[in-house]
Parts: C-alpha cells; structure tokens; sequence
C-alpha cells in the first residue's frame, strides 16, 4: 500500500470506525476496517488524489455490499420456502423472448418517464446517472445553479424509482 | 419515499462527493436512517435495468415517433416566463421604449445595424420588432433572421419570440418563428433560452426546438446556422414540411406539402436559385419528392417520382 495512503488510514481510524457504525456496521465494525485494510494492502494503489473521500467511498461500498448480499439470501430463502426454490439464474442469460419484450416495453415507459419531465431535468438525470458527471458541472455546463441540479435529480429520482417500484410490484 | 435518504443517495453518488463527516452526523441522527440509506441505493442500483441506453446528447428529435406533446416544463415555467416579461417592460417603460417595425417581403433580405454593433440579418417574408431606445432587444414576431450579437455580460441582447426570451451570452445564432413553431440555431458563442424560467444553455453547435412535438435541445452544425445567408439551405433530419416553410421565406413564393410529403425527412444541402423551375427541378429529386406548379402559382411537394409537370 501506498505510503501516503496507509498514513491517513491509520490517522483516520477513529474516524472511518465511526462511519461504519453510523453506517449501521454495529459491532463487525472493527472487522470491516480490517477487511478494508487488507484490500489496501494487497491491492498496491497508486497514488490517489483525494485520499480520505476515497477510503470513505471504499468503506461505504463495503456497506452497500453488505446490504446487497444480505437481501439476496433473504430473497433466495423466501423462494426455497414457496417452493419456487433452485438456483437463481443469473438474470444475464440467454433471455426468454418474452423477457425481452418485458425489457423493451419497460425501457419504453422509462423513456416516456424521463421525457415528461422535461428537457432539462432529462438531460441532467442522464449526465448524472448514466453518464457519471458530477453535479457541479453539470451545473457548469448548463448555465445553472447546483441547486437547481440537485432538485432537478430528486425530481427525475423520485419518478424513476416509483416507476422502477410499480414494475417490481405487477 | 424518504426524501431526506434520498438527498444523500443523490449526495454520495456524485462522483466529486467529499462531505463524509455531515453524512456521518445524519446517519448518526437515527439509528433506522443507515437502512432506509441502503435500500434506497440499491433501489438506485437496480433502477439500471430501466435505463434507456441512449446517449446525452438528444436525437434531432424530428425522428422521434412519439405521441406529440408538450412538455411540461414548459407550462411549469409559464408564470416565470410571465413574471419576466412584466419585468422587462416595465424597464422599458421607464426607459422610454420608441419601438419600430421592420419587415421583409417574401424572397427578400435585409441586413439591419444597430447602435451597439449587433447585426441582424433578415430572412425574407420577416418581420421584427425594435426599439429605438434599448439596442439590445428585438423581437422576432415570424419569420428567420440571424443574430450577431455584440457581448456585453452586464447588459445582454435579449429577443423575445412569442413567450420564449432568448437572452445571447456572446454570440451568432439564427432564429426561425412559423406559427407557433419556434426553431433555434447556435453557430458561436451561447444562448440562454428563458434565462428567468427553464434557463437552458445553448453553446454553439446546440440548438432549440419548440413546436408540435414538445420542447427539445438538439444538436446542430454550426456552419449550417443561418446557411441561407449564403445561398444554401443546410438540413439534418429535417421535416419536409419545415423545407416548406423555408423555401417559401428565401425565394418569395407559396410552397405547400401533401400531408405525405409534410412527414418525410431530409438530410442535406440544398442551393438556393431564384428561378423556381430551376431550383425545384435541382431539388425536388434530391429530396425524394416531386414538385409541381398549382393553379394559383403557388408550388406543391408530393411523395414518390411521379412524373413532373
């Protein structure tokens, strides 16, 4: 690891612990940051530019991580006890005509979605999601203020997941 | 929804996100916050499979097969839009407005100069609104005409089309009004299209489009901006109904479309010629259309390669 970034590891500590029990680690917090300090290690990064956002991103995705994994087993266990049971299949594979023209229809309604909320809102939700650009130049690039950016996604967010949980639930 | 997990999905997502230890202190405000966070983000995650996979930049959207619509945005920013005309003449009032009418008979062209060094060049069958007064307005009320503006950050050159307010941000742009179909082009420079409402920014190589089909950004060669000044007519995509329109401004005669004819699009350059027999028998092929004289001299584009009159 690093040099530069194993010191600000260490000075931080206390810091990133108190994250992940924020972040609801509770008392695998400790072996969360040992695991994150491992990965350093083996990894050998070169030097990262901002390095405290970046350990704290590394700390949040092991979060979300843990989240993900933990519903899909609970997911996997509730299909064995209705009998749908089995393997999951990995949803990428050879896909049923059917499916496909369940993906299409829904791409479909999610354009429709995107469109009625307007150009503006449609082209900042793009850049934002789909393209990765921070919201600061968005903001830059379209001549408007951060605030206008950040509640233009909460609009585009809010339609786009009640869509997404509409789908889930027909 | 919670709508204060979701700020913070929004926040942290930012790829340039740094403010960790206030995300800390709201997580730490309620121990259920941490969950409500993650769900939230995996519903984020999960939201890709809905992802329409086009680009940013949108489609000339003439293509777009889609119920006609207009945008909400639209309607949303009408009370701005409102708000920022009373405002406008207001100022004018105090200022003394001295407006003045200037217009184009169809197939003419008019270069106008004003005091502060802007030039606008008139299309043919335009007529343009402006004041004496106040060098930095015109308004556009039909027709084409191409702006080049002369920036002044503390005092921008605003055109008002119908309710829309494009405000230049240093500048040569071409505006087209036909109805109620407002079209913009942006060739140097920026325009800021309802700099009071929807405030949309348009960077040279952008251009506008309000009319049947919905509000849209799209994008545009820049050296085809204005390209009838010229003596072309520069398309991409463009419905042949809207070639109508242009035809008829920039040689000074009636050119109809069948409905047919009105829904097909083109791509290309087409040369201006002041002979209508000359010009349409150059064109009406390249378009894919044919184009004959009616009885009251004015000019009608079909569908297909019938025979040509």
């Amino acid at each position: 690891m690093a040099t530069g970034l194993s010191a600000i590891f260490m000075a931080n500590r206390p810091a990133l612990l108190r994250f992940l029990r924020a972040r609801g680690a509770g008392d695998d917090a400790e072996d969360l940051l040992q695991d994150m300090w491992m990965k350093l290690e083996a990894k050998d990064l070169g030097p990262v530019s901002d390095p405290l956002p970046y350990l704290y991103r590394m700390a949040n995705n092991l979060m979300l991580d843990r989240y993900r994994s933990s519903t899909r087993r609970e997911r996997r266990e509730q299909d064995w006890a209705e009998g749908a049971g089995g393997v999951m299949a990995d949803p990428s594979d050879d896909m049923a005509v059917d499916d496909r023209m369940i993906l299409q229809q829904r791409l479909e309604e999610a354009r429709a979605v995107l469109r009625d909320l307007g150009p503006r809102v449609e082209l900042i939700f793009r850049r934002f999601r789909i393209e990765g650009v921070g919201q600061k130049l968005i903001a830059d690039e379209l001549g408007v203020s951060l605030t206008t950016v950040e509640k233009d996604l909460q609009k585009a967010y809010r339609a786009m997941l009640t869509l997404k949980q509409k789908m889930d639930t027909e | 929804m919670n709508e204060e997990a979701l700020t913070w999905v929004i926040r942290t997502r930012d790829p340039r996100f740094d403010d960790w230890d206030a995300f800390t202190l709201w997580l730490e405000g309620d121990p259920a916050r941490a969950g409500t966070y993650d769900a939230l983000m995996a519903a984020d995650a999960d939201m890709d499979a809905i992802l329409p996979p086009e680009p940013v930049v949108m489609p000339v959207a003439a293509n777009d097969a889609g119920a006609p619509r207009r945008s909400m945005l639209r309607w949303a920013g009408g009370g701005a839009i409102a708000a920022a005309l009373v405002a406008v003449v207001s100022v004018s009032m105090m200022n003394r407005t001295d407006m003045y009418s200037v217009t184009t008979r169809p197939g003419e062209i008019r270069t106008i100069a004003l005091d502060d060094g802007t030039r606008i060049e008139m299309n043919g069958d335009t007529s343009l609104r402006l004041d004496r007064n106040n060098p930095r307005f015109a308004a556009l009320d039909a027709g084409e005409a191409a702006f080049t503006v002369r920036h002044d950050s503390a005092n921008p050159f605003r055109v008002t089309v119908g309710d829309a307010i494009f405000e230049d941000a240093g500048t040569v742009f071409n505006i087209v009004h036909a109805g109620r179909d407002t079209r913009i082009g942006v060739s140097e420079g920026k325009v800021v299209y309802n700099p009071d409402a929807e405030a949309i920014a348009l960077p040279a190589g952008r251009g506008l489009a309000d009319d049947a089909e919905g509000l849209r950004v799209m994008d545009v060669a820049p050296a085809s901006v204005a390209s009838w000044r010229s003596g072309r007519l520069v398309y991409a995509n463009a419905p042949v109904a809207q070639m109508a329109q242009d035809m008829s401004r920039s040689l000074g005669i009636v050119v109809r479309a069948t409905p047919q004819a009105s829904a097909m699009h083109f791509t290309g350059t087409i040369l201006l010629d002041r002979n209508p027999d000359n010009f349409f028998s150059g064109a009406a092929p390249l378009m894919g259309l044919t184009a004959t004289r009616q009885s009251d001299g004015a000019w009608l584009l079909k569908e297909g390669d019938g025979p040509k009159s």
